[in-house]
């Protein structure tokens, strides 16, 4: 019954191949229908699971801030997307007059596509990759660019000052954060010795003793390119604390400002579809992907581990967004260019340090300390620079 | 022309698939032209990351996949933002004042031609040339690209990285004078 469930969703589609097949549907069709139904199922999945998020978001929140959170809508406000699509759908779509009318239309398009787009390359099971591409890591980064695209779009067409802001420091933060986020994504493609997900989902299969897995997070580089690369997705998927493109308290909105019904609404939904996309590189990079975290518990089928993670990761994304208070625009840089890039040099090198000691006790050894050093320097320097002291007021208590 | 019609009917996919690279270079030829006519100079720095992307998407129909991806990353993800910050960043007054705001269309029209001139010159010389192209486009893998670039041309391949590395020192120490009054 559950072995059945592991093939589950390859089997009804190439049972439902065959029974048009027995129909008489040319073949040739037959690569476009499963491709469409491929991505009928993507959407579906990930659109249920954006709409469950930003319900589920508020009331993480409200939990951290002991409130109540959306409750007025169906049980526990479960209903409430329903709600929130059918405010937006109904919004008036308000364009300004000296807006470039084409530009500010196509941007909220040029931002969605990519976001789906990535969707492709991401190995949900065994052997359930959609597209299996031999540079399936470089085809979501180079995708990722189609963003930094649809945030000028939006910034400059809507002819509006916030917005130019907005646009301007989404992108110079999208820039500098990509630096690190590749950094380290190339250390596990270095170490699996290929750009492909599957093959560094492969790599990373069976256990240390027995019972530790050999994911690469549980290694000294692996962790510090994992936490990297979720500081860099964080600030990629414009999550808190590097919010500071949509900072309300000085700019507004960003390039959102002038956005107003179903556009928003699609700009909204790109970034969440966004953050679930790079919390699946993520899985995939560092936590395994499919690959279940213990030995006996292998039954489960790996869609439902890979899904598992992937909310895990997204529900931590939440908690620090509750967590954490928002960053300053020169802290942020110099945060991305002074210490992350320089970290996730060190992951590099301490990664190819590991591998040549012959990833045994001693390259995990040698690899601890090549990143463990400029860890203790870069941060004992920061702590020095950014040290909170204790405020003195003057004139009051 | 039966034949070829007759396979259209079987399997029109793989009868027009040598075809499919039109559309991107359409697409290409196209906006590459609507940049240089536009008037508005973000919309022409627009039109040129659309031809940009179209000239990977033209990669990755040829069956140059890490090329293709390449080329997106790059010119779109830092090339195309790189053009609109300095048109955003540039006062008008200061483009005025520029040697090449007086020559003109037909200075540009003359550069041009001759940038294709030994563009061409270049292609027809190179060995490449003389190579028929291969029926299917066979994928080069990933792997033997690396190999590739950190075997047989490894000295070019560190070339490059010192030549980028000075640049973006040369970058920090430009950034760097304007903070000391």
């Amino acid at each position: 019954m559950i072995a059945c469930l592991e093939t589950a969703p390859t089997a009804l589609l190439h049972w439902f191949l065959a029974l048009l097949a027995s129909w008489g549907v040319p073949a040739w069709t037959l690569p476009f229908v499963s491709a469409l139904i491929i991505i009928g199922v993507l959407l579906g999945v990930f659109l249920t699971l954006f709409a469950l998020t930003s319900v589920l978001e508020r009331k993480i929140l409200a939990r951290a801030q002991n409130r109540y959170g959306p409750n007025r809508v169906g049980p526990f406000g479960l209903f409430q997307p329903v709600a929130d699509g059918i405010k937006m759908l109904t919004k008036e779509d308000l364009v300004p007059r000296s807006a470039d009318q084409i530009v500010h239309f196509l941007a909220p398009v040029v931002m969605l596509i990519p976001a789906l787009m990535v969707l492709a390359i991401l190995p949900y099971g065994r052997g359930m990759v959609p597209a299996e591409l031999d540079a399936g890591i470089l085809y979501f980064f180079a995708l990722g660019a189609g963003t930094e695209v649809a945030v000028f779009m939006a910034g400059w067409s809507s002819n509006n000052k916030y917005s130019v802001l907005g646009a301007m420091r989404a992108i110079a933060q999208m820039i500098s954060y990509e630096l690190p986020l590749v950094m380290s994504a190339i250390v596990a493609a270095m170490v699996a010795g290929s750009l492909s997900p599957s093959a560094i989902v492969e790599a990373q299969g069976g256990f240390w003793a027995g019972v530790v897995p050999r994911w690469f997070v549980f290694t000294p580089w692996g962790f510090a390119a994992f936490l990297i690369f979720y500081i860099g997705a964080l600030a990629e998927a414009n999550r808190s604390p590097f919010d500071l493109p949509e900072g309300e308290s000085e700019i507004v909105a960003g390039h959102l400002t002038e956005y107003s019904g179903f556009k928003y609404a699609l700009f909204f939904m790109a970034e969440y579809v966004g953050m679930f996309a790079i919390c699946g590189l993520m899985v995939t990079l560092f936590l395994g992907g499919w690959q279940a975290p213990l030995p006996f518990l292998d039954f489960v089928p790996t869609w439902a581990w890979f899904l598992a993670k992937i909310c895990f990761v997204a529900f931590t994304m939440v908690w620090v967004r509750a967590t954490l208070p928002r960053l300053r625009i020169d802290h942020l840089m110099a945060f991305a260019w002074k210490f992350l890039l320089p970290m996730s040099f060190a992951a590099f090198f301490a990664a190819a340090c590991w591998h040549f000691a012959g990833r045994g006790l001693a390259g995990w050894l040698v690899s601890l300390a090549i990143v463990g050093a400029p860890y203790l320097l870069l941060g004992g320097a920061f702590a020095r620079r950014f040290a909170v002291s204790r405020r003195t007021y003057r004139f009051s208590q | 022309m039966d034949a070829f019609c007759q396979s259209l009917c079987a399997d029109p996919i793989a009868a027009l698939s040598g075809w499919f690279v039109l559309v991107p270079s359409l697409v290409l030829l196209l906006s590459a032209a609507a940049a240089v006519a536009a008037r508005n100079l973000v919309r022409a720095a627009l039109l040129a990351t659309l031809s940009f992307v179209a000239l990977g998407v033209v990669f990755i129909a040829l069956g140059a996949e890490f090329v293709g991806f390449a080329q997106l990353l790059v010119y779109v993800g830092a090339v195309a933002m790189l053009i609109v910050f300095v048109i955003l960043l540039t006062k008008p007054e200061q483009l005025a004042r520029s040697p090449l705001a007086g020559a003109g269309p037909a200075g540009g029209i003359l550069v041009a031609f001759a940038l294709l001139a030994a563009l061409l010159g270049f292609i027809f010389a190179s060995p490449a040339a003389d190579k028929a192209l291969p029926a299917a486009a066979a994928a080069a893998p990933v792997a033997a690209i690396g190999r590739a670039l950190l075997g047989e041309y490894v000295v070019v391949f560190i070339a490059l990285g010192v030549l980028l590395t000075a640049a973006l020192i040369g970058a920090a120490v430009i950034a760097l004078e304007d903070e000391e009054p």
